[in-house]
């Protein structure tokens, strides 16, 4: 197995697994942690498309890191008005089951 | 005019208004934040229609080295075309919204002042968050790289969140607010991870480079990047099994804001899967026609279904969106069938793009009209609900006359300008006759259409013609306020334009096709 297979062996497996977290967990904040790990399988795929071997050496392409330190930030703003919105909720309810909420059925 | 300018001129007057917000509310003018978003818009239409006049040719800026790893952005007739329909109806709400957002100030749940009341609620933030929506928006038209679309396309669906729950104090906004969010990241990140799979594939991001990669072969890696980006910019365009976010997301907005994300902000996932789906990978290759029809007959049939039901207008609106997006991805759908089942018959295809493309305009003026009129009545009866704006015609005689011609043009009636551009899509449809999946695709489209323009007119019939169910809860009701009225009157004025200008209005657009089908 390649180490570009491998990268992305593991960054289906975290988009797997923070997939998993949205759909069964009921705690706000815990979906949005979920979120953040399908944001760092999503990153993972683009560092495995990015690798290149020089001269026996493992470099990562420039456009690759660009869209990762972009995505990053993007999850860190989506990170953040996602529990900005949160709050809100608590404030509205008292509580962060979206159980409790009303229309927050998917 | 570089296609940098108007995206400077854009966040420009964002950063001005965040800026500058202390002054006014010192010198007590705080409509002049939405001044400073209608001028920005206003210039920016008129650079884009200048421009279009001009029949300029595409452009392209490359951001450094002429190398495959940097960003770059185009200008052609197509990103011209729908960033006329962008910000033309971006100035429109931001006019709207000089005199709608003081209703919203007044009905904040809290006892403070007036002033402490505005500092609260944010105008500087709405206005600066509306002219950064418009500029995603933009930017997604004139991206010319995966890369630099999904920068300006995140930067659209950040606003849109922050916009949808912008009305923090109402259980509805915020829990919208949430869905939305999780679901429209979950599809950006979708798209995203198609977009990783491309630069594998390619080692490059740009259009081109991307495009000769995957554009005449497939292999099964390019088929998945193509998946993944349909289903991601499905979830934007809200089509029907990703839909569930919008008529909570639509409602729950200020109205303005409303107008902007049915009118064109699902219009954004349309333009993204048109570019990547016809002009990326190319429909005679991948063969996703039947997948597109049937994503667009499952659409319009659901939406159309479930607006009936609805007794909230603006729920209702929202619902009749998702329909429309039916009819736009159903056109599209038939064009990529035909491509490649039918190679030699390319007008056929343009025709139905052609009604496509018609039709997100055509939408686009009507749904903001519609969602504009009923922020008239909304600030009026302070109510939602259809069954309490009955009657309202002869008090909000002008309203109610902007919003029928709005649902008219929606409905599709003839000579209005809504009734050709599904006209087109049906044409196309059976411009093969020997095509059974063509045929009963265009009847269905047909019956779609005829339940929708029922219920558009029994909509208006109610809302004008019908007699109050309160007895007196409509006597002390007047006119919109002037402010609000002026952008409602230019909408309807354009949906009549736009009938009379029919021609020049598709030769524009099949010069914007030229751009994809080449």
């Amino acid at each position: 197995m390649s180490l570009y297979e491998i990268y992305f062996a593991g960054s289906l497996l975290l988009i797997t697994t923070g997939l998993y977290i949205i759909a069964s967990k009921r705690h706000l904040v815990k979906i949005v942690i979920g979120l953040e790990v399908v944001t760092l399988g999503v990153n993972l795929a683009i560092a495995s498309m990015g690798i290149r071997i020089v001269d026996d050496m493992i470099v990562m392409d420039a456009l690759a890191q660009g869209m990762i330190a972009i995505s990053i930030a993007v999850a860190a703003a989506i990170a953040a008005l996602a529990l900005s919105i949160a709050i809100n909720i608590y404030k509205h309810y008292g509580t962060f089951d979206i159980r409790k909420l009303r229309r927050l059925r998917w | 005019m570089e296609p940098l300018n108007i995206i400077l001129i854009l966040v420009g007057a964002a950063v001005a208004t965040v800026i500058l917000d202390p002054v006014f509310r010192k010198v007590r003018l705080i409509e002049l934040s939405g001044v400073i978003a209608c001028i920005a818009f206003l210039s920016t239409l008129v650079l884009l229609v200048l421009d279009a006049v001009a029949g300029a040719p595409p452009r392209i800026i490359i951001f450094g080295p002429d190398s495959p790893l940097t960003t770059s952005l185009k200008l052609d007739m197509l990103s011209i075309y729908l960033s006329i329909i962008f910000s033309g109806l971006g100035l429109m709400a931001a006019i709207y919204s000089i005199r709608y957002m003081l209703f919203e100030v007044e009905h904040l749940p809290l006892d403070d002042p007036f002033w402490v009341k505005v500092r609260e609620l944010g105008l500087d933030r709405y206005y600066a968050l509306l002219l950064t929506l418009i500029t995603g928006m933009i930017g997604v038209t004139m991206a010319n790289d995966f890369f630099t679309l999904y920068v300006f396309w995140e930067l659209m669906a950040i606003s849109s969140y922050s916009l949808v729950a912008f009305r923090k104090w109402s259980w509805e906004a915020v829990e919208a607010g949430f869905k939305y969010l999780i679901m429209s990241t979950l599809g950006s990140l979708a798209a995203l991870l198609g977009i990783a799979l491309l630069y594998g594939l390619a080692g490059s991001l740009r259009f081109d480079a991307v495009r000769a990669v995957v554009f005449g072969g497939g292999n099964m890696a390019a088929a998945f990047s193509l998946a993944m980006i349909m289903v991601g910019f499905g979830v934007t365009a809200a089509i029907v099994p990703f839909h569930s976010w919008l008529p909570d997301a639509h409602p729950a907005a200020p109205t303005p804001i409303s107008a902007i994300l049915s009118g064109v902000v699902i219009k954004t996932g349309v333009y993204a899967m048109l570019w990547s789906m016809f002009k990326i990978f190319g429909p005679a290759t991948y063969g996703f026609g039947p997948a597109l029809i049937g994503l667009g007959i499952l659409t319009m049939s659901f939406a159309n279904i479930a607006a009936i039901m609805q007794t909230d207008i603006k729920r209702f609106l929202a619902y009749s969106s998702i329909a429309n997006i039916g009819y736009i991805i159903t056109g599209m759908g038939l064009a990529a069938h035909i491509l490649r089942t039918y190679p030699s018959e390319v007008g056929l295809a343009a025709l139905a793009l052609t009604g496509a493309l018609l039709h997100v305009l055509n939408h686009a003026l009507g749904k903001g009209l519609s969602f504009l009129s009923t922020g008239c009545y909304i600030l009026r009866v302070n109510s939602r609900e259809i069954e309490r704006l009955e009657g309202i015609g002869p008090r909000m005689p002008a309203t109610t006359a902007s919003l029928g011609i709005g649902l008219l043009n929606l409905a599709g009636v003839p000579p209005l300008s809504g009734f050709w551009s599904k006209l087109l899509i049906v044409s196309a449809g059976l411009g093969i006759p020997s095509d059974g999946l063509m045929l009963a695709v265009t009847i269905i489209f047909i019956v779609n259409c005829i339940v929708a323009a029922g219920y558009y007119l029994w909509l208006f019939q109610r809302l004008a013609f019908k007699r109050p169910m309160l007895d007196g809860g409509l006597k002390e009701i007047s006119e919109a306020p002037a402010l609000m009225l002026v952008p409602i009157l230019i909408l309807a004025a354009a949906c009549i334009l736009i009938t009379i200008m029919l021609n020049p209005v598709l030769q524009f657009i099949r010069s914007a096709l030229e751009v994809i089908l080449g």
